[in-house]
This record gives structure tokens, C-alpha cells and sequence, in this order.
């Protein structure tokens, strides 16, 4: 039996930073020779979570939250202020060559490839630079280059890349050394549907066939629902929600609406526990509150009162949701 | 240890390989950097053709000194580009030393070898023919000591500028962007390096002889390959401080960048 002790474990964790007030703009007043003024940033304030093996997280929050803070917490590349923070067993910042060994990173708008280099000497390079075993390494490409379709930039040189081309070469240059752990921060920024569609495959199966742990930032809320099981939402350096996806929505969706087309034009066709907000001819669209009525209820008021034709329930878009989340401070 | 210079050797020759990869802009960049130094030199050889000597020294001793402190700064140039206060300053702001700390690599390691600037090799080209054009014009009396020392100096000078360039790097992590403070003691202190230090003004040697004890990496051996007596009264020994200055400075360059590297991981970008 595998034993589930959580791979990552983060508590009270802390990460302040200091500004400085730009002293530029008054440059002659005499306030500037006392000491600077500096504000306190709370980037990440005190936040809990822990991820066991094998999970694909989904981290989500506004610009300025304490994403990609926490990001760099949990790769090494900063010092806590305070609070606990262990990955695979390691201190990443204090352990750092160790520590980075058995970890992937990919930030979207950054490569990790040699920029004049073809991509195919760059992976040639990370062999040496992980130590990888010819076997391993082997192995890898080979299923890497036809799951990320790799064979026709193999021999480009990185800076000639398209953007989605690019992103594609750098997961896979992230995956090379077997990592237990892949932190993705907005792996699919400035794509287009089609190659997002083929990151996102990407992403399940290593996470589903291979086991990898996968912690994911995004500002696209598509990643999101066709990929994680589990979301955390960040705001102001603390963690609004940590929980499955299907209850976010639940307990925040608002409301559901339903898409009735009539067989005839009924002048308002009213009905109880639901609000009319369009109609186009023998099409009406309701929203109702899921708490209040359920949609099976609604749909036999409907027809014992009306003829119906045809008929479609939509639930809110988590996008709508996670916005209302933030706009409303839902969570607080 | 030795895997690591494996793996520096392996990224260098990359480097360079993709330099070379199209040789005539290559071959033009080369020249045109050895001529713009030359041009430097040129200009000296104009004043000592209207004075003859500048304060007792002839053009072919100043060449000497000149000729050593621009091969050794080229030289320097090209290994320590990464290094370089500027360059260094962009790949801090555009998260390239992020990358650099994800990897299992030290780090010191890795900024060496993410550049590797081959067309420094025509300064160091011009330097070294000036500096070997003067030793003809020179009459020297060579000793075994003499011998052993030269390879000593050269190598401490670009130990010297090596530390500069290091220190510049780790103050981009405080700064963000490269200073303009930086550049008046790599770049100046080539220029000042290159002539006797006895043509300055009191202040600006003293200096450059207890701030930035520069004087002793060049000027103090130049007075002992050139036999010429010491203007300022120093310890006889004063010509052998140039290792212990230059890798002194270089250790202490090290030691700062390690301090740099601590308060990154604590503050970021």
C-alpha cells in the first residue's frame, strides 16, 4: 500500500516583503534624509494546506493574490517569513540543489531552454545537468515526443518556437528527470483552444498514468474544471477556500437557469420559485435558486401548465462563480 | 567537482559553437572589437609623439602596462560574462536566474556558464600584441623570477576584474538594474590601470592604493619587470601583493555573492 503522507505540507506559512516608497519623486525634501518609510506586503499571510500524493490541485486566484508567491515558496526560490513549509521531505530553500532534483517547474511566460539551441540539444543538456540515466532518459523522450508531438521542432532552435510549440518543448524539458512533482504556473497563457486542449491532455496523463503530483496556477477557469479534482482560492495572502470543485460550486454557484422552448408563444409565461430574464419568442430562460427549488420540481410545474418542447439546465460557469467569490468576499 | 567542469566545458562549448555558427558577422564583430580598443591605444601613441615621455616613462613602458591590463581585461571579459553588471541585471529582472535556481546546479557555476562572449577575444588579441610589441621595443633584462611572476600578474589582474564584475552582479540584487557606480570601477579602473600610477593626483592614487588597492596588481609589478625605482616609498614587497590583492578581492567578490544570492531568496523580484 502506498503510504499517504502528504507530499506537501504547508502551515501558518508566511511570506512578507518590504517596500520601499520610491524616494525619486521628492528628491529635494529633507524627509527623505530620515529613514525610509516601508509598507509591510502580506503577499502570503498565513496559509494551511497539505497535498497528498497523485493529487492535481488547482490554485486559483486574482492578480496580486500571493499565487505565484506561494509558487515560489514551494519551489525554493523564497524564504518564508514565517510559518512551516516541507515538500517531499525537504526545506526547499534551505535544500535547494537536493530539493529541485526531484521537482518540474514550468512558469508559462518563461523557458527553461537554451534560446539558441535547438530543442533537441536543450534535453541533450538537462541530461547532464539532472544526471539522468540514458534509460530513463530514453524512455521519457520517447513517450514525450509523441504525446507532446514534439518531431516537428525537434531541430528548431528554441527562439523560433511558437509560443505553444515553446510550451510544449519546456514540459516536456521539466519531465525529463522523473520529477514526483510538477508545479505549472499558468502553463496555458496566450494559447490558442487547440493547444491548450493538447497541454491539458497532456497534464492528465501524467498525472493519472504516471502518478505525478501536479500543482497548477491559472487564470483560465477551463484548466481548472477539466482538470482538477481539488481547487485552493487565494486572496490577500490567505486562502479563501480549499476544497473539492463540485462544492465550490454548490455552496457559491448562485443561480442555475433553465432554457425552456415552448411549442407555442405564451405572453409571460409565469411560474413560481423561478424569474423570467428572457424571452425570445417561444424561447424563455429562467433563473432560479438551487436551495429553493429543484430543477425536476420546476420543470413538472412548467408542464402542468404549459407545452413544452424542449428544455436545457445550465449551471453558472465556475468563471462566474470564483469572480463572484472574489467580487463578493464570499468566503471571508 | 570534476562533473561539474564537465558540465561547464559541455555549456561553454555550446556557447561558442552557436557564436561561431555564422562565421563573417563573427569574423567583422571580432576585428571591429579589436579595432576599437587599438584606436585607444592609438591616441596615447599621438601624445607620446608630441611629448615623447609622460613623467618618465617612455611609450614602450606604458605600452607594457597598457598592453597586460587590456589582454587580462579582455580575457576576464569573456570568462566572466555572465558576470557582467548589466547582463547579469536583465536575467535577474526577466526571471533567467530564477531558471538558473531551479536547476540541481550551483549556482555560481551556472552564471558562469550561461555566457561565454567569444568576441572579447579581440581585445584580448590587440591587448597582447601591444603588450608583446613593447617587450621588443623594451630592452629588458629577464630572470627566472621575472618569468615565474608575469603568468602571476596576468592572471591576478583578471582575478581583479573578475571580482569587480562579481560584485556589480550581486549589487543588481539590491538595485534591480545595473548602476552606473559599477562601471566607474571595472571599466574606469582599466583605463586608470593602464598607465603609471604616478601621473594621478594624490588623492586618486591614494585611492586606488587603500580604498581599491589597485596599484599593487599592476603598477608595483611593472616597476619590478621594468627595473624602475618606487616613486611612493612602499615596502619592497609591494610588487608581490598582486596575487593577494587580485584573488583577494575575487574571494571577497565570492563571499558577497553569496550574501546577494541570501537576500534574493528572501526578497525576490
Amino acid at each position: 500500500m502506498e503510504n499517504m503522507t502528504p507530499i506537501i505540507h504547508v502551515s501558518k506559512l508566511q511570506k512578507h516583503f518590504r517596500l520601499q516608497r520610491s524616494r525619486r519623486r521628492h528628491w529635494s525634501s529633507v524627509r527623505n534624509l530620515t529613514p525610509k518609510e516601508a509598507a509591510i506586503i502580506r503577499a502570503v499571510d498565513g496559509i494551511a494546506f497539505s497535498v497528498e500524493p497523485g493529487e492535481l490541485v488547482g490554485y486559483l486566484g486574482p492578480n496580486g493574490a500571493g499565487k505565484s508567491t506561494t509558487i515560489k515558496l514551494l519551489t525554493g526560490l523564497l524564504v518564508p517569513t514565517g510559518g512551516e513549509l516541507s515538500v517531499n521531505g525537504f526545506l526547499p530553500w534551505r535544500d535547494r540543489r537536493k530539493y529541485v532534483a526531484r521537482i518540474g517547474a514550468v512558469f508559462g511566460q518563461r523557458t527553461t531552454l537554451w534560446w539558441d539551441l535547438p530543442v533537441i540539444e536543450s534535453f541533450e543538456l538537462l541530461k547532464h545537468i539532472y544526471n539522468i540515466p540514458q534509460e530513463t532518459y530514453r524512455r521519457n523522450f520517447n513517450d514525450f515526443r509523441e504525446l507532446l508531438e514534439l518531431d516537428t521542432f525537434l531541430d528548431t532552435p528554441v527562439r523560433s518556437l511558437s509560443l505553444g510549440q515553446r510550451m510544449r518543448a519546456d514540459l516536456c524539458a521539466a519531465l525529463m528527470h522523473d520529477p514526483l512533482l510538477l508545479f505549472l504556473d499558468e502553463p496555458t497563457i496566450g494559447l490558442d483552444v487547440v493547444a491548450k486542449e493538447r497541454i491539458r491532455q497532456f497534464i492528465l496523463y501524467l498525472n493519472r498514468n504516471r502518478g505525478t503530483t501536479v500543482i497548477l496556477t491559472t487564470h483560465d477557469l477551463s484548466d481548472v474544471e477539466k482538470l482538477c479534482e481539488r481547487v485552493m482560492i487565494i486572496d490577500h495572502g490567505k486562502l479563501l477556500y480549499d476544497g473539492g470543485l463540485s462544492s465550490l460550486r454548490e455552496k457559491f454557484g448562485g443561480k442555475r437557469e433553465l432554457v425552456v422552448d415552448y411549442a407555442e408563444v405564451y405572453q409571460n409565461p409565469l411560474i413560481e420559485g423561478a424569474e423570467i430574464t428572457e424571452q425570445l419568442g417561444a424561447r424563455v430562460t429562467y433563473q432560479f435558486e438551487r436551495n429553493v427549488v429543484t430543477a425536476s420540481e420546476l420543470i413538472i410545474r412548467l408542464s402542468s401548465h404549459y407545452r413544452i418542447r424542449d428544455l436545457e439546465v445550465r449551471e453558472p460557469d465556475i468563471e462566474s462563480t470564483v469572480r463572484r467569490i472574489y467580487e463578493e468576499r464570499l468566503l471571508e | 567537482m570534476i562533473k561539474s567542469l564537465l558540465l561547464y566545458f559541455r555549456l561553454i562549448s555550446i556557447q561558442i559553437r552557436s557564436q561561431l555558427h555564422y562565421r563573417f558577422p563573427f569574423l567583422l564583430d571580432l576585428i571591429a572589437t579589436g579595432f576599437i580598443t587599438l584606436l585607444g591605444f592609438l591616441s596615447l601613441v599621438f601624445v607620446f609623439q608630441r611629448f615623447g615621455h609622460i613623467r618618465g616613462w617612455t611609450l614602450a613602458e606604458v605600452a607594457f602596462l597598457y598592453g597586460l591590463v587590456d589582454s587580462a581585461f579582455g580575457l576576464m571579459d569573456m570568462v566572466f560574462s555572465g558576470f557582467d553588471p548589466q547582463a547579469f541585471g536583465r536575467k535577474v529582472r526577466f526571471g533567467q536566474f530564477d531558471q538558473m535556481m531551479l536547476k540541481p546546479v550551483n549556482l555560481t557555476l551556472q552564471v558562469f556558464s550561461s555566457e561565454f562572449i567569444l568576441r572579447r577575444l579581440g581585445r584580448i588579441l590587440e591587448g597582447t600584441t601591444i603588450f608583446i610589441i613593447s617587450i621588443g621595443l623594451l630592452d629588458m633584462t629577464w630572470t627566472f623570477g621575472k618569468l615565474v611572476y608575469l603568468p602571476v600578474v596576468y592572471f591576478s589582474t583578471v582575478a581583479f576584474f573578475g571580482g569587480l564584475f562579481i560584485i556589480g552582479a550581486t549589487v543588481t540584487f539590491w538595485t534591480i538594474e545595473s548602476i552606473e557606480v559599477v562601471n566607474i570601477f571595472t571599466y574606469g579602473g582599466t583605463e586608470m590601470m593602464s598607465y603609471p600610477m604616478h601621473i594621478y593626483q594624490d588623492f586618486l592614487r591614494r585611492f586606488f592604493t587603500y580604498i581599491i588597492p589597485a596599484i599593487f596588481i599592476n603598477y608595483y609589478p611593472a616597476l619590478y619587470f621594468l627595473d624602475k625605482p618606487d616613486p611612493f616609498n612602499m615596502p619592497e614587497y609591494a610588487y608581490l601583493l598582486s596575487p593577494i590583492v587580485g584573488f583577494g578581492i575575487l574571494s571577497i567578490a565570492l563571499a558577497f555573492w553569496r550574501v546577494g544570492i541570501r537576500h534574493y531568496q528572501s526578497t525576490g523580484t
